[in-house]
């Protein structure tokens, strides 16, 4: 049961991991991505001045790949779980007041790679990560009361 | 719980190392003051001074275009971007003249994006100017 759980947190981290990897770095050929893109992307959501926007989009990226580690090599295990949950909620509230304000926008959730996806596999998407990651913080939970009933 | 808040505040804090690194690399690229920077704006007054030297882009939809545009103005917006630009390039554009996009407003982002495609994507050389307050401003001015 341990590895099934071990199993899908590597799963979720490197979700996370390549989410921010593809709004940091392109890779054919590897090179840096200009900022802005993101940016852009967040302000077409229009519910942030432009300057948090920028703000957001050097960091967010950064975030998403260090929760990603953490969750993979299970240090700071819960803290990354907690951080992520609270992202993806935003993600999903941001997405579900642009779409009912009439605003049509990509996500850019993976950077240019999810300009294709439709608001319902977005949708779709985002909830299939809310629940891994709540089922790893249901486990967490689990297994820490058990090794505090063990000692 | 305190356990919880510390790892927290240890990868928040944790991921501002590389996007503060990330901020520094691009300094002279970030605009942190506006979407397009001043540098690439240019004022009705100074882009109707260029006269026949610039060539007028519409970036709006198609449905406000045929409504009213700037007189000459060529629709390329980025709904049609792939079917309106090839027209573009073959009909109207000249190496030598600048190019002012204009949207509805303010507030608009598509002239913004329209210039940048045009630069990154089209590779123009041409000076690219975002027109500043968009048709709102050019209709409170125009004569």
């Amino acid at each position: 049961m341990n590895l099934i759980w071990r199993i899908l947190g590597w799963l979720v981290g490197g979700v996370f991991i390549f989410a921010g990897l593809t709004k940091i770095v392109g890779f054919q050929p590897f090179h840096w991505l200009d900022p802005m893109e993101f940016a852009r992307d967040i302000d077409n959501y229009k519910m942030l001045p432009w300057t948090i926007s920028v703000g957001l989009a050097l960091y967010l990226p950064w975030l998403e790949v260090i929760c990603g580690l953490a969750l993979i090599f299970r240090r700071w295990y819960s803290g990354a779980l907690a951080i992520l949950f609270a992202l993806l909620l935003v993600f999903i509230g941001a997405s579900i007041v642009a779409k009912t304000r009439g605003i049509d926008v990509s996500c850019g959730c993976f950077g240019h790679l999810s300009n294709q996806l439709s608001f319902a596999w977005h949708l779709a998407l985002d909830f299939a990560i809310v629940a891994a990651v709540a089922a790893l913080w249901l486990s967490d939970r689990q297994t820490y009361r058990a090794e505090l009933a063990g000692d | 719980m305190s356990s919880l808040l510390r790892q927290t505040a240890l990868l928040v804090g944790l991921a501002l190392l590389p996007a503060v690194g990330q901020a520094l690399y691009f300094r002279s690229q970030i605009s942190w003051d506006a979407r397009v920077s001043e540098s690439e704006m240019v004022s009705v007054d100074q882009a109707r001074g260029w006269g026949a030297d610039a060539i007028w882009i519409d970036a709006r939809p198609e449905a406000d275009f045929e409504r009213d545009h700037v007189p000459g103005a060529i629709l390329l917006n980025e709904d049609r971007w792939n079917e309106l630009l090839s027209p573009f390039l073959q009909e109207h554009w000249k190496p030598e003249k600048k190019i002012v996009v204009y949207c509805s407003a303010e507030s608009c982002n598509l002239a913004g994006d329209v210039a940048r495609r045009l630069r990154e994507e089209a590779r123009l050389p041409n000076e690219i100017r975002v027109l500043k307050g968009g048709w709102e401003e050019w209709l409170k001015t125009r004569k």
